[in-house]
């Protein structure tokens, strides 16, 4: 066991020394013929993916690979023989549960230069010199699973013209796309939102999504009306958070995930609730605890439930059938003491109520028997 | 000219192995669902009405119904945040976990579209994290709902205005960023929500647990995923108020109150912890497992018992053996339906009336696919391992048919290793996804039984330790029939020896 252990030192050391050596040809950027070096660089990106997938370079050149793994898997990199992509990935796989310990790369003659796992966050290098035959040469990772996605081609010539990436079969398939750096049109996601195909059905307002919206609490409710009105009613909160005309939402970052990302309320927000809460029972001075129950669908609008200081509550919000606002309608079935709706009089909403008797310029006192059920009319 | 012959021989014999294999009738039969037009079809959770719908919700928070006699889809439920599992009430009432609470959706006017949501229980908390999923639910006979809940990903930030209580000490300090952390509720933890709506924190330590289900015996299993402190993937037998290594969901154990759980030293750590009852060796049998479902019945092939458990990162449903050793549960993992046509992402798995299996896909950013899969049992008994049950001084294999005596007498036909599995903080300069197996040896095989049968084989080892996977790989075994076995690679966690 002794000599197992100084015999593992020995080559720790051995790797050391060649660690430094490396390191000396990186600044000295000479290959292993002495001749200049060439540094590329690939990442490995966000699903199952090379950023290139086309490289070209000189018969017999000087490469230095560099990996910078952005992903969240770990990859590896190998650069095969022409045509046998295919044939190294499924060598790699056949490696089973001896996998692991080599990195994926199957003891293979096509493999031509490879770059053990990669694992996120991290970069890594190795130098490879091209072979002096030109051709298509395959570079992969063959972590279980990725080879069949997560690949690019090396052309090496002395000429080489590179085919258009639509009509380049040793790129991936979702790779073939034509000029992918051009800048999306900034309408794509942003004018069209409901015309986008998002869901197997069309979107006809209102409907809602339960999403991670800036300005409200973590279980937000994002709902469209009619009108290009929409607003976020806050389930932790038990409250409607803001109001906006225009665009709804574009969840292309939120539905992605990987990143805390939010659902990104598009239009212009016309309203932001200012209170500490709009609902007081009881006493107009005292902030009333709450609890969220859940909400029904009444002809596709949301009726929120929750529970107000022991009270249930329902809360109903349409538009202004000319755009121009919010109509509330909440309904405490089980009032029995005088019920407030506090606002705050500088929000740029003009407050209307059918029962209930206006109190300076922000609060509407309703008697217990109006509030089993009254109406909020916002105008902006 | 010596290049044509060759090349004709060569044509021949694949012809002829060809021809030769087409003898055995497949055992499973894989086909793809149709999937309805502008659906993203990342699967969260998958289920059966009792009238034969299947049901399923997906990413963008659809919940959608499918007729498999008509092969029509139709939207049952919207609006959902991040579904990852649903359950089946009755015909129109279906439980969903989504990201900010458990949910009861239904369909009160029987319209066939879902009308009332009502919340069961958001009495966990929500940091913003990208990366706190939550799975579930499953019920107990006493119509207690279980849901698990993902930690926090080290790779990411939390929100500034979290759900629930903050508490800074789920998450380590030190060098935090490797660690997967719960700095709000009972993130990492297996919650109880009795019928009545109340939550009761019922076990800790998990990381990723994107699988939860039940024998039929009551008996709790979850899956966790290989990373930090998890140094490969996990199959527990999950029992009230015990820690299952994962040290960040400590925060919130009552009972260690005002204690940094990162700073709990590890052996303090490894002796509360309960071990998982099954290993799946990262990069082997599995790398992300996911929903285990327990075979009840005897229409899906000899395994009647054992449980299927999706697996992400491979092509593969994995299959799970336990038996109870010194009063614990402990066993081997094998493949049960590998490559031949089955995708990656095998996330949920659900048992059609007809007695199919159905298998919801998802890639959700990491190895996986879309869409949903059936597999069909064709009656034709596939050559397997049965069973692997730990002896005395080996292991006996039991499989399905008899087996062909010349395949398997010989040393040869065996290639054992064993390896553990460390329980450990990662060390700062090592990556969370690589998986180390500590202590690789190969096992000698000393002697080999082979019962009257044929079908029951026995290994006795030069030694057996605690402690241990053994990992068994058989070559070139085939039936009595001819038949090659279908999965060759089995791996035994040994927590405890035969008394």
């Amino acid at each position: 066991m002794k000599r197992t252990g100084s015999y593992r030192y020995y080559r720790l050391l051995i790797c050391c020394i060649v660690l430094l050596l490396n390191s000396r040809t990186t600044v000295q950027a000479q290959g292993v013929s002495g001749a200049p070096q060439r540094v590329v660089r690939l990442n490995a990106v966000t699903g199952m993916q090379f950023d290139k997938v086309q490289l070209t370079a000189l018969p017999g050149e000087n490469l230095r690979v560099i990996l910078l793994n952005q992903d969240e898997m770990g990859h590896n990199l190998l650069i095969t023989t022409p045509g046998k992509r295919q044939e190294v990935v499924d060598a790699a796989l056949a490696l089973e549960e001896k996998g692991p310990e080599l990195n994926f790369i199957p003891p293979s003659k096509d493999v031509l230069g490879s770059l053990p796992v990669v694992y996120p966050g991290d970069s890594a290098s190795f130098d490879f010199t091209t072979p002096e035959t030109p051709g298509a040469y395959p570079f992969v990772c063959t972590y279980p699973g990725h080879g069949f996605f997560m690949y690019g081609v090396l052309y090496v010539g002395n000429d080489v013209k590179m085919p258009a990436p639509e009509n380049d079969l040793n790129i991936p398939e979702s790779r073939r796309l034509p000029d992918k750096n051009a800048e999306k049109p900034a309408t794509a996601n942003h004018q069209h939102s409901e015309e986008l195909r998002l869901h197997p059905y069309e979107l006809q307002p209102p409907y809602l999504y339960r999403a991670f919206l800036e300005g409200s609490g973590l279980a937000g409710i994002a709902v469209r009306l009619p009108e290009k009105l929409a607003f976020c009613w806050d389930a932790t909160a038990c409250k409607l958070q803001f109001a906006w005309s225009g665009e709804f939402l574009d969840n292309t970052d939120f539905w992605h995930g990987h990143k805390n990302a939010y659902a990104k309320v598009l239009g212009d927000i016309f309203y932001r609730d200012q209170t500490l809460y709009p609902l007081r029972i009881g006493n107009k001075d005292a902030i009333p605890s709450v609890e969220y129950k859940g909400y029904r669908i009444v002809n596709r609008y949301p009726e929120f439930r929750y529970v107000v200081n022991g009270y249930e509550v329902t809360e109903l919000i349409r538009e202004k059938t000319d755009g121009s606002g919010l109509i509330r309608e909440f309904r405490i079935p089980a009032a029995i003491e005088p019920v407030w709706f506090v606002f705050s009089g500088s929000d740029g909403i003009r407050y209307e109520t059918g029962t209930g008797k206006i109190q300076g310029n922000n609060q509407i006192v309703y008697t217990p028997g109006e509030a089993r059920f009254f109406t909020i009319i916002m105008t902006y | 000219m010596k290049h044509i012959v060759f090349f004709l021989l060569g044509c021949f014999l694949v012809q002829f192995t060809g021809t030769a294999q087409q003898k055995t009738p497949e055992s499973y039969l894989i086909e793809d669902i149709q999937m309805p037009e502008g659906l993203d079809a990342e699967t969260g959770g998958i289920a059966f009405f009792p009238d034969g719908r299947l049901v399923a919700c997906f990413t963008r928070g659809e919940v959608m119904t499918y007729s498999p006699e008509t092969k029509e889809w139709k939207l049952f439920a919207e609006g959902l945040h991040e579904p990852l599992g649903l359950l089946v009430e009755n015909n129109s009432e279906i439980i969903v976990i989504q990201r900010p609470e458990l949910t009861r959706i239904r369909d009160t006017d029987h319209d066939g579209v879902a009308d009332t949501y009502d919340k069961i229980s958001d009495a966990f908390g929500i940091s913003g994290n990208y990366h706190e999923f939550n799975y579930g639910p499953v019920k107990d006979r006493n119509g207690n709902y279980y849901i698990a809940l993902n930690t926090a990903s080290s790779g990411g930030g939390f929100r500034p205005n979290p759900r629930g209580e903050l508490n800074l000490m789920g998450r380590d300090s030190t060098t935090g960023k490797k660690q997967m952390y719960a700095v709000v509720p009972y993130r990492g933890w297996v919650l109880k929500i009795t019928p009545e709506g109340k939550t009761i924190p019922f076990a800790s330590g998990f990381r990723s647990p994107n699988g939860i289900g039940f024998d039929d015996q009551e008996n709790l299993f979850v899956t966790d995923n290989q990373s930090d402190w998890v140094e490969t993937s996990t199959f527990s037998h999950v029992r009230q108020g015990q820690f299952y290594g994962h040290p960040a969901s400590l925060v919130w154990d009552e009972n260690l109150k005002g204690v940094n759980p990162f700073q709990i030293p590890v052996e303090k750590l490894d002796s509360m912890r309960t071990k998982p009852a099954v290993y799946f060796p990262h990069g082997i049998m599995a790398n992300s497992p996911a929903q285990p479902l327990y075979l009840t019945k005897n229409n899906f092939g000899p395994f009647t018992g054992q449980f299927l458990v999706g697996e992400m990162n491979h092509e593969r449903i994995v299959r799970v053996m336990l038996e109870k050793v010194k009063g614990e549960f402990q066993g081997a993992c094998v493949p049960f339906y590998d490559k031949k046509g089955i995708h990656f992402g095998n996330n949920r798995l659900a048992f059609a009336p007809d007695g199919s299996l159905y298998i919801g896909q998802i890639t959700h950013g990491w190895l996986g696919s879309k869409g949903l899969q059936r597999i069909v049992y064709t009656g034709t008994v596939p050559m397997d391992i049965e069973q692997m049950k730990l002896k005395k001084d080996g292991f006996e294999l039991v499989f399905t048919k008899p087996v062909d005596v010349r395949s398997i007498r010989e040393k040869s036909a065996y290639a054992l290793r064993h390896y553990f599995y460390k329980y450990q903080k990662k060390p700062a300069t090592e990556h969370i996804d690589k998986s180390n197996q500590s202590d690789i040896q190969e096992v000698k095989i000393r002697n080999i039984k082979i019962s009257g049968d044929r079908k029951r084989v026995t290994l006795q080892l030069s030694e057996l330790k605690a402690g241990y996977v053994y990992e068994l790989k058989l070559n070139d075994v085939i039936s009595a029939d001819g038949t090659p076995l279908a999965n060759n690679l089995i791996c035994y966690t040994v927590n405890n020896l035969l008394p």
